[in-house]
């Protein structure tokens, strides 16, 4: 039940806290860390940032489930072994007249996904996709803290 | 919503292009006579009305039909309860002593009845006024939207007198800009009713019904749209909160804009600085805090390589890791060093729960464990083991043997699936708790 309710748990819980989610996130990276530590030592460190990087965003997809439609397409993503890629490199000249036409693509550009939604469908999961980042990235520098001290 | 505003200054600009310059002035000129006629506030007090105003009467009463007929509108309801006679009296003389005047007020009255029409439909809400102008815009002729308009007014004002809708009246009073205010209320209806009467009967004479065909959609529109107006034309199948169109299109757009509205709601509550009103701003924030979110996860993935030797103590700590970020939710702790394997297939196990318990059970059997409630569980362990931690959720077990055991002996062994379990886990949750006995 709780396995249950720790993906559907977003959609009922008015708190929006994601609470079985947290422990399968925190649990997984933890794992995936270790085993990044433990197999690559001694690649290089733009390697295992990228690999890192790409354990955070599996455990992200891992604890959403199959129930969002980005954490679905982010697995697609992750288990076609795709590069992760994600168009942060936008010019910030941006003129207000793209603003309002291309809010919504942008939008989709960023959250996986997201081509393949209409606007209504794509603000839900923008604020699914939030929650889970934020868990995310708390869960990342809470891990750090507790290394560096 | 484009195509509105261009059309409504257009419309306003076609109205004033019809009205000479001074059309405020000439509505000013009306009411100053109106209101130095003698006894014209004192029989309007009463919707009674006095004597001698049978011949305007019949005078207004032959125009419409005709003009309503073209129309192909029923008799409308508005037939004066009689409170205007000899105000309108009055003016319709003083207007037929020179058409343009009159012009000139029927024009007010037009912009005067679109203000009308937003205040006593909506509540002052311009797309309706819009939206209105819209439709007759579209039959195309100005006169048609002259002779139609003053309908609402006097709708609006019968419905005053009469119908249920008293606040009609009053919006119909407060939609109008300051010159009618000048008035006292009752002149303001008197000052409409023959106002209407003229103005069918000269612009359908002037223009002969070429667009009947656009003036019907459109007065049953009107009609039913009107809040004052109880009878009428067959309204159109929901009733729009708003007064708005019916048709299933702005429906549809309605729906669709209130769910967009509750998601950006929810996401403002998530996104930091989100007091923007305005949703373009506000999907502004939105973009730039996912991309932040994204550019974090960046660096801190970079960041971490340092302190890479030290994850190893982390996974142990994975139980308070857990608790801390999650609170309680009895997250398994304990000796994670071996247990690397098993987490692992605590979380494949808790996956394959979600979607089938079938293909979870057997998945444990083929490792030798099975699953069993955490009564029982908790019972075995504590015979056995003799450690149990928390209260429901026994922590993992260090393995005496883990050599296989047969998958059909009862108690034998089950696993942890720490998400299975919540904080609320009840006794007669299914759950599996790892004990791994020897007998």
């Amino acid at each position: 039940m709780e396995s249950k309710s720790s993906t559907t748990g977003n959609r009922d819980n008015p708190n929006r806290n994601l609470h079985g989610s947290k422990t399968m996130m925190a649990s997984h990276f933890l794992r995936a860390l270790f085993r990044i530590q433990q197999t690559s030592t001694s690649s290089s460190s733009a390697g295992r940032s990228r690999r890192i990087r790409r354990a955070a965003y599996a455990s992200m997809a891992y604890s959403a489930g199959t129930r969002r439609a980005w954490s679905r397409a982010l697995l697609r993503k992750l288990r076609s072994r795709a590069r992760l890629r994600f168009p942060r490199r936008l010019s910030r000249a941006a003129t207000p007249q793209r603003r309002d036409m291309d809010q919504a693509q942008v939008l989709r550009k960023l959250v996986p996904g997201g081509p393949s939604m209409d606007d209504c469908k794509l603000l839900e999961e923008t604020a699914d996709y939030i929650r889970f980042l934020t868990t995310q990235v708390r869960l990342m520098q809470t891990v750090m803290d507790s290394i560096s001290s | 919503m484009q195509p509105s505003n261009r059309e409504m200054p257009g419309m306003a600009s076609s109205l004033n292009g019809i009205s000479h310059t001074s059309a405020a002035a000439a509505a000013h000129v009306a009411l100053r006579e109106l209101q130095n006629g003698h006894g014209l506030q004192a029989p309007f007090d009463h919707a009674g009305g006095g004597v001698g105003h049978d011949d305007f009467l019949d005078q207004m009463l032959s125009n419409l039909p005709s003009a309503w007929a073209e129309l192909g509108n029923p008799r409308p309801a508005w037939v004066p309860p009689s409170d205007a006679p000899t105000a309108g009296q009055r003016l319709f003389s003083a207007g037929r002593a020179g058409e343009s005047a009159e012009e000139m007020q029927y024009d007010e009255s037009l912009l005067l009845a679109n203000r009308l029409r937003q205040h006593q439909i909506s509540g002052g809400s311009s797309p309706t006024g819009e939206a209105l102008m819209l439709q007759l815009s579209r039959s195309g002729q100005q006169q048609m939207l002259s002779g139609l308009l003053p309908l609402p007014l006097t709708l609006g004002s019968a419905g005053s007198a009469d119908s249920p809708n008293p606040t009609g009246g009053d919006g119909l009073y407060n939609g109008f800009g300051g010159s009618l205010q000048l008035a006292e209320s009752v002149n303001q209806q008197s000052f409409h009713h023959p106002q209407s009467a003229p103005m069918p009967g000269q612009n359908f004479g002037a223009a002969p019904p070429a667009a009947g065909a656009g003036q019907t959609p459109a007065a049953s529109t009107l009609a039913s749209a009107s809040a004052g107006g109880g009878s009428g034309p067959p309204r159109q199948r929901v009733r729009a909160r708003r007064g708005q169109a019916t048709d299933p299109h702005s429906i549809a757009e309605r729906l669709r804009r209130e769910r967009i509205a509750e998601r950006m709601k929810a996401l403002q509550e998530l996104v930091p600085n989100a007091n923007k009103t305005d949703k373009a701003s506000m999907l502004d924030e939105i973009i730039d805090y996912v991309k932040f979110l994204q550019l974090q996860v960046k660096v801190l993935s970079m960041s971490r390589l340092g302190g890479a030797a030290a994850v190893a103590p982390l996974v142990a700590d994975m139980a308070s890791e857990g608790q801390s970020g999650a609170g309680r939710d009895g997250a398994n702790g304990g000796a994670a060093g071996s247990s690397d394997s098993l987490t692992v297939t605590e979380h494949q196990v808790a996956k394959m729960m979600e979607e089938d318990m079938g293909s979870a059970m057997q998945y444990l059997q083929g490792k030798g464990l099975c699953l069993m409630p955490i009564s029982l569980a908790s019972a075995i362990s504590s015979a056995t083991a003799g450690h149990l931690g928390h209260g429901l959720v026994p922590g993992v077990l260090p393995p005496p043997n883990p050599s296989g055991d047969a998958p059909s002996s009862p108690g034998v062994s089950a696993l942890t699936a720490q998400s299975t379990m919540a904080a609320e886990a009840t006794k007669d949750g299914v759950a599996a708790s790892k004990s791994l006995s020897s007998k």
